[in-house]
């Protein structure tokens, strides 16, 4: 006969069999919410041992079968829309109007289409940023590892560790939130579940040799010559496409005070600012620099995706 | 041969899906505290009885919980608790009033619609 506990772990394996092929974010989720209920109803029944195991058989019947409770999340995930493209309620209340955002559903296409595109602007946001995630991130996962294996000899050094690789995970699951608002892949909503009838030892060992606590420590140390090599990309070409657009304004200013400036002087051609010509290759400068930030929009969007994959590769286990 | 069972099943999940929604939005609007997963089945009566009545599993109840939470008409915490298993407490948010009055509204209409169509014999 098994044990009540045995029992939900065999529900969580069926669930969890049921959902094969389902979003990574989704399963996690979903085994989270089933192991809540069923500890917390098994808990609410508040019963013998004995007669723990005929409750949680009703409770998990009643809870439904994994084939069905899986469908139901293949159902309403399918109808969810993506964070980037949320309903006008989910506008509403992030205080974002909704005529700022695009309707759902809509496409982005067309060169300059990209303008209009939010998960563009969420990749260009998260490029920009990741400079500063990526440091913190990078100095906590080096100091933590190594704080924690200086002074891992010494009593005092087991909770200092125990405390470090949580918060890894607790940080992998904050940066899945980012990468979910700002890029739109599915990430977990939920912190996966700690099982409270494990021993402190299990919790630990699961803690310490855990693929997720070391993939999320790996993620945080790539992040800082990521955020480094995003960030510095970025902020150059978005600096020079808009040292480029501006340059028509320029030549007028410096036609209006009547300044010479001189930008080109190589053996007979002189290009002055104020020439009608220095006027037209401003004019083309202008364009290149908007073709210049366009292509940063498209890289912004494309990274934004890759790095969603990367991020759920690393911070999301099975 | 037709599977009526199977018509069943289907029917009674496309219908369940946008009243499931209501209640359970109902259900935590009208709560004066925030509700965990585990009460708010049990306040739905769900997984009660096996009758042709019953429209929800109480596993079900959480996919539709996460998605009007992604709708922003619910918000939650997670919660230790003194004994067990962390929870997580949902609460309507104030989108998620002002959508439960639409709604209300929509469900009269619906009602009103289906008891005009189904005529007075079938009760």
């Amino acid at each position: 006969m098994k044990t009540a506990d045995e029992l939900i772990k065999t529900y969580l394996v069926d669930l969890k069999a049921a959902l094969r092929g389902a979003d990574k974010a989704t399963v996690q989720d979903a085994l989270a919410d089933a192991e809540e209920h069923l500890r917390t109803a098994l808990e609410n029944e508040s019963l013998e041992k004995e007669a723990e195991t005929e409750a949680i058989q009703t409770i998990i019947q009643e809870y439904g079968e994994a084939e069905e409770i899986a469908q139901a999340y293949l159902s309403w995930e399918s109808a969810l829309p993506p964070a980037l493209a949320a309903t006008p309620a989910a506008r509403r209340s992030s205080g974002v109007s909704a005529d700022e955002t695009s309707p759902a559903g809509r496409s982005y296409s067309g060169l300059f289409g990209v303008y209009a595109d939010p998960k563009a602007w969420g990749g260009l946001v998260y490029m920009l940023i990741s400079i500063i995630t990526g440091t913190l991130y990078f100095s906590w996962a080096v100091t933590g590892l190594s704080t924690s294996l200086g002074v891992m000899i010494l009593i005092i050094g087991i909770p200092i560790t125990i405390l470090f690789l949580l918060s890894f995970r607790g940080i992998a699951f904050l940066e899945g939130r980012l990468v979910e608002a700002l890029l739109g892949e599915r990430m977990p909503r939920r912190p996966s579940f700690t099982d409270s009838s494990l021993s402190w030892g299990e919790r630990l060992k699961a803690l310490l040799l855990g693929k997720a606590t070391w993939l999320s420590w790996l993620y945080m140390l790539l992040m800082l010559p990521i955020g480094v090599i995003y960030f510095s990309f970025m902020v150059t070409f978005l600096a020079l496409s808009l040292g480029l657009i501006v340059t028509p304004v320029a030549t007028l200013v410096m036609i209006a005070l009547d300044i010479p400036f001189t930008v080109i002087q190589s053996g007979d051609l002189v290009w002055q600012l104020s020439d009608p010509l220095g006027l037209l290759l401003s004019v083309v400068f202008a364009s290149l620099g908007v073709l210049i930030a366009t292509g940063c929009m498209h890289l912004a969007r494309f990274v934004g995706r890759i790095h969603g994959k990367f991020a759920k590769a690393l911070l999301v286990s099975d | 041969m037709v599977d009526l069972q199977e018509t069943h099943k289907k029917f009674q999940k496309e219908l369940s899906s946008g009243t499931v929604s209501l209640a359970l939005l109902s259900i935590l609007a009208q709560s004066s505290e925030p509700l965990y997963g585990y009460q708010i089945g049990k306040l739905v009566g769900a997984g009660e009885d096996e009758g042709p009545g019953v429209m929800v599993k109480q596993g079900a109840i959480y996919p539709v919980l996460r998605s009007l939470e992604s709708q922003g008409l619910l918000s939650s915490e997670r919660e230790l608790s003194d004994s067990g298993p962390p929870r997580r407490y949902y609460r309507a948010t104030e989108a998620g009033q002002e959508a439960l009055q639409t709604w209300i509204t929509i469900w009269k209409e619906t009602k009103k619609f289906i008891d005009n169509v189904l005529g007075g014999d079938y009760q």
